[in-house]
């Protein structure tokens, strides 16, 4: 179903959800850069950049309390945060390569442990996705089997058009029951033209190959060559839509404190580091194997899809740029040069 | 009007770094160079540790050429092959890094061969690594560098430097500001800047004096600071590598280079030098010095804090 929604109308949706009491979060200037955040009257959204932190922060926030603890004497009380308190949610202006995350990182999340912190604010959220009309050369959306018209992940999908207004796709239950409680503000899709998606530059990866390349080379120069200059920080994984690794630590003092989980990053030296002292990997080369490897074959091989959406945040923000999208290429050009025409990938 | 920041000069010494790498590979007077190559996106520029005369051709320099390559030398950085003597290329800001890393007692000059950049700035940022270089993207530790031909380097490409176009400081201008305002002005304007903190320590991992074998924030026995990225953990850290790296820091500002959430670290940094300058006449990075004025006592120091 499409339905037309005009600029002025999509703003007021928001103010009407708001009024109403629903979360809006949206990307809105945060002390000077983008990021997600509530709002408190939609003329706070940003729509012309990419936050600088996606939109899985939504679902799997930076740092979250799971439970507090008290001691008095010798009673222990514990108190569990109850995910039903999580308030319904409207999440707006999600490009495509953030919302397709959103359904990957479900994989992982409603496995053998549902996480019901993940799972309950998905369940109250509904994601108005919006397609993109601009890339920089970092951006490498169509490469992984994405486009910037995606609506993947998404409830409602909108699509700017030539007269400032959008097109609006109802891709789900949620995104239709949504419209149905504003059904005054959508009309009938006219003749706007919509405008020119966004066309990122870098040529498309055969994910089967890289993969079947990934499965036989855990050991290979290449590891060394690219992530030698790797300084060892979590910026990629922190910036990335589907990294979903995390620590829980306690936090406070003998008397009381809260159990908290918070981001975690496979760059981490102290990621892999055990109680014994060891450390399985050593070296920062290995840390890096394990984040291609994790997007383009463990996550493939246990939920069936790539860990990847070609954001490109990671290649804009690494200190010493490590470009994934460049590693990727690589790997898929040894991966098609390895495979005898007609054959299985050399293992 | 853009105001355009020349560097003309820079292809030549790109091609001087290649020559130069090459002779010293060649010659074997070292084991490793540490420069920049040129990355996939355009204008992208990334660290590059060559080991062979051979590769020396795909070596560059230019006003993506941001990273201070010192921290590659540091202790942190045990990965780099380091079996003899290593080439590096160093900024004059760079320098001032490997310069305090020597009266640290980290590295000894004979261990390197510099190769030193007659520098006219670089980008503030990498994420539009192709834009020219301007008055408005230019790094803003460039506005007030007085280390645009390093001194003591073993090669440096004989070039005419541009005259640099004389620039307002942004950081003097800002720490000005923000000393005008009360404490509780201050103070909220740094707990909005630390909100955003994720802990991806970054601004750590770049840092050459950063190079402790087990930072305090990977400690848990006992744990000193909280980890999580919330306002106790985050202020509890930037206030821990501020204080640390008061009368160490030279003012390379990768910290705040390579920060995803923009928080103006060098801000703190540049405060700490200048409370430095005024109560010990002391800046980091010109001379080898074995202590710091935070790590020795002399009698003329200012002690009217004791009351």
């Amino acid at each position: 179903m499409q339905k037309y929604l005009s600029r002025h109308n999509f703003y007021t949706l928001l103010d009407t959800l708001i009024s109403g009491g629903i979360r809006v979060v949206a990307p809105r200037m945060t002390a000077g850069i983008p990021l997600y955040g509530p709002l408190g009257e939609s003329v706070e959204m940003v729509l012309d950049q990419l936050p600088r932190r996606s939109a899985k922060e939504a679902f799997f926030p930076v740092c979250e309390d799971i439970m507090s603890y008290e001691k008095e004497g010798q009673q222990v009380r514990l108190t569990d945060v109850e995910p039903a308190s999580f308030p319904e949610t409207v999440l707006v202006g999600v490009r495509p390569c953030d919302a397709a995350a959103i359904p990957v990182l479900d994989g992982v999340f409603s496995w053998d442990y549902k996480d019901e912190f993940f799972l309950e604010r998905r369940r109250k959220t509904t994601v108005i996705g919006l397609a993109c009309t601009s890339a920089d050369d970092a951006c490498f959306c169509t490469a992984v089997g994405l486009s910037p018209a995606d609506t993947r992940g998404s409830d409602l999908f909108l699509t700017p058009l030539a007269d400032g207004g959008y097109l609006c796709d109802v891709c789900s239950d949620k995104g239709e029951a949504l419209v149905a409680d504003t059904i005054n503000l959508f009309s009938e899709p006219g003749s706007s033209t919509p405008l020119p998606l966004a066309a990122p530059s870098v040529p498309a990866f055969d994910l089967k190959k890289v993969k079947g390349w990934l499965d036989g080379h855990f050991e290979d120069p290449l590891w060394d060559g690219t992530a030698l200059r790797c300084v060892g920080c979590g910026a990629c994984a922190f910036v990335c839509p589907a990294c979903h690794c995390f620590d829980i630590v306690d936090e406070g003092t003998e008397k009381s404190g809260k159990r908290r989980k918070s981001w975690d990053a496979c760059g981490f030296w102290k990621f892999t580091h055990h109680a014994s002292g060891h450390n399985p990997r050593d070296k920062q080369p290995k840390r890096y194997r394990n984040r291609i490897m994790h997007k383009f074959k463990y996550y493939d091989d246990k939920f069936g899809q790539t860990l990847c959406t070609g954001c490109g945040r990671c290649v804009r923000i690494c200190p010493v740029g490590i470009d994934i999208a460049a590693i990727v290429t690589e790997i898929n050009g040894m991966a098609i040069e390895c495979t005898p025409a007609g054959g299985e990938t050399r293992s | 009007m853009i105001n355009t920041i020349d560097i003309s000069h820079y292809g030549t010494v790109a091609e001087s770094i290649r020559i130069e790498a090459a002779r010293i590979l060649g010659e074997g007077l070292v084991t490793a160079v540490v420069a920049y190559t040129a990355g996939r996106r355009a204008g992208s520029v990334q660290p590059a540790i060559i080991t062979s005369a051979a590769e020396a051709e795909r070596l560059t320099f230019t006003a993506a050429s941001v990273n201070n390559l010192a921290v590659y030398l540091t202790k942190a950085k045990k990965d780099i092959p380091r079996s003899g003597r290593i080439g590096i290329v160093v900024k004059g800001c760079d320098l001032k890094a490997l310069v305090g890393l020597m009266g640290e007692s980290q590295l000894q000059r004979e261990q390197l061969y510099l190769i030193g950049i007659p520098c006219a700035g670089v980008l503030a940022s990498t994420v539009r690594p192709a834009e020219p270089l301007t008055a408005g993207n230019l790094a803003p530790k460039c506005r007030e560098c007085d280390a645009q031909l390093p001194e003591g380097c073993d090669y440096v490409p004989e070039i005419d430097l541009p005259l640099p176009t004389p620039l307002e400081s942004t950081y003097a201008a800002e720490i000005a500001r923000l000393e005008g305002l009360t404490p509780a002005e201050r103070w909220a304007y740094w707990k909005e800047q630390f909100a955003k903190c994720i802990k991806c320590y970054a601004c750590r991992q770049v840092c050459p004096f950063c190079f402790c074998e087990q930072c305090l924030c990977d400690r848990n026995k006992p744990q000193m600071v909280d980890t999580t990225p919330r306002p106790a953990g985050n202020t509890a850290w930037h206030i821990v590598r501020a204080m640390h790296l008061a009368g160490r820091c030279a003012g390379c500002a990768e910290c705040e280079r390579v920060c995803p959430m923009d928080i103006p670290l060098n801000l703190l940094n540049r405060k700490m030098a200048k409370e430095l300058k005024e109560l010990f006449d002391y800046e980091a990075g010109f001379a080898v010095n074995e202590k710091g004025p935070l790590t020795m006592f002399m009698e003329k120091d200012d002690q009217s804090f004791i009351k």
